[in-house]
């Protein structure tokens, strides 16, 4: 296995190589990172069709914005930031499609039946009512394992308000499941 | 990762977060979606640059179009002025026309039979 170093050295090359106009180098790219991209999205969107268009726009946008990346810089974190901002776009279209349209056409989260437990239901109605960026938060962090200081920089906002609205994302799930949660 | 102010009472909850957030697990899944992701970029780029190409053609008419309208209201207060000016010096300078015309608006009928006697 490369070490940390020689895998950003690569990564690098990569990125430049991409940045000439290199269609392998931009696939290698895509592969390297497209689950974070997918947890970004994820984390943002209320299914898992919505993250996959917001994971395919937002390749899209990095692709067109690659001139304008300078390579000594993460890759990964400009990506994510594009990422979000895919994905918060594909939110607020959303919004306005569905105030427009009968709710049967609203559409449902990607459900495994097998899954589909009394609390995972629960769980996700209470998602519903928290805020696009509270839910983006809570989800980077206990799913995904960002730091406060990652989502901040992602979503655009300071680490403080992470921090802030992971307390207060998690607040409001204990009050919305408290009837079925186990321990009190 | 950190669980601040998260009780151990909640592993429940995060648990049930990652199930409902769980990424597909499937190789051949990720396969499927960079092909996609790549197929998608193609395309966009391609609608890009058609769209752009356009835009390239369409920016110089906009600007020609903008030029003419420019031209064309220049010429219109151009002309506007001219008659306006025109108008004013018909006032100050009458034509001989209406010069006559007054003259002959002065001389009654019975002005004119005695003009015509007196001129035999």
């Amino acid at each position: 296995m490369p070490a940390p170093v020689e895998g950003v050295v690569n990564e690098r090359a990569i990125v430049i190589a991409a940045q000439h106009g290199s269609h392998d180098a931009f696939a290698a790219l895509v592969r390297i990172h497209q689950r974070r991209a997918y947890a970004v999205a994820r984390a943002i969107v209320l299914s898992h069709e919505d993250a996959e268009d917001a994971v395919q726009e937002g390749f899209l946008h990095a692709h067109r914005a690659l001139d304008r990346f300078r390579p000594d810089q993460p890759f990964g974190a400009w990506l994510n930031r594009i990422m979000a901002n895919a994905a918060l776009d594909l939110v607020r279209r959303r919004k306005v499609r569905d105030a427009d349209e009968l709710p049967e056409s609203i559409p449902m989260p990607f459900r495994d039946p097998a899954e589909s437990g009394e609390l995972r239901e629960r769980l996700h109605d209470a998602l519903t009512h928290l805020s696009d960026r509270q839910r983006a938060v809570i989800v980077m962090h206990d799913v995904e394992g960002f730091t406060h200081g990652e989502i901040g920089r992602t979503l655009g906002i300071p680490e403080g308000t992470a921090r802030s609205d992971l307390h207060h994302a998690r607040a409001a799930l204990r009050r919305l499941l408290q009837d079925i949660r186990s321990i009190p | 990762m950190t669980h601040d102010r998260w009780t151990s009472g909640d592993a429940e909850l995060t648990n049930a977060l990652r199930a409902l957030y769980a990424a597909p697990a499937e190789e051949s899944y990720w396969d499927a979606l960079e092909a996609r992701i790549l197929q998608h970029v193609a395309t966009g780029e391609v609608r890009s640059g058609w769209w752009d190409e356009l835009a390239d053609m369409i920016r110089p008419g906009l600007i020609a179009a903008a030029a003419l309208i420019l031209a064309a209201s220049l010429a219109m207060a151009r002309s506007e002025q001219l008659e306006a000016r025109n108008a004013y010096a018909s006032l100050i300078a009458p034509s001989p026309t209406s010069v006559e015309a007054s003259t002959r608006g002065s001389i009654g009928d019975g002005d004119a039979a005695i003009h015509l006697l007196l001129s035999r």
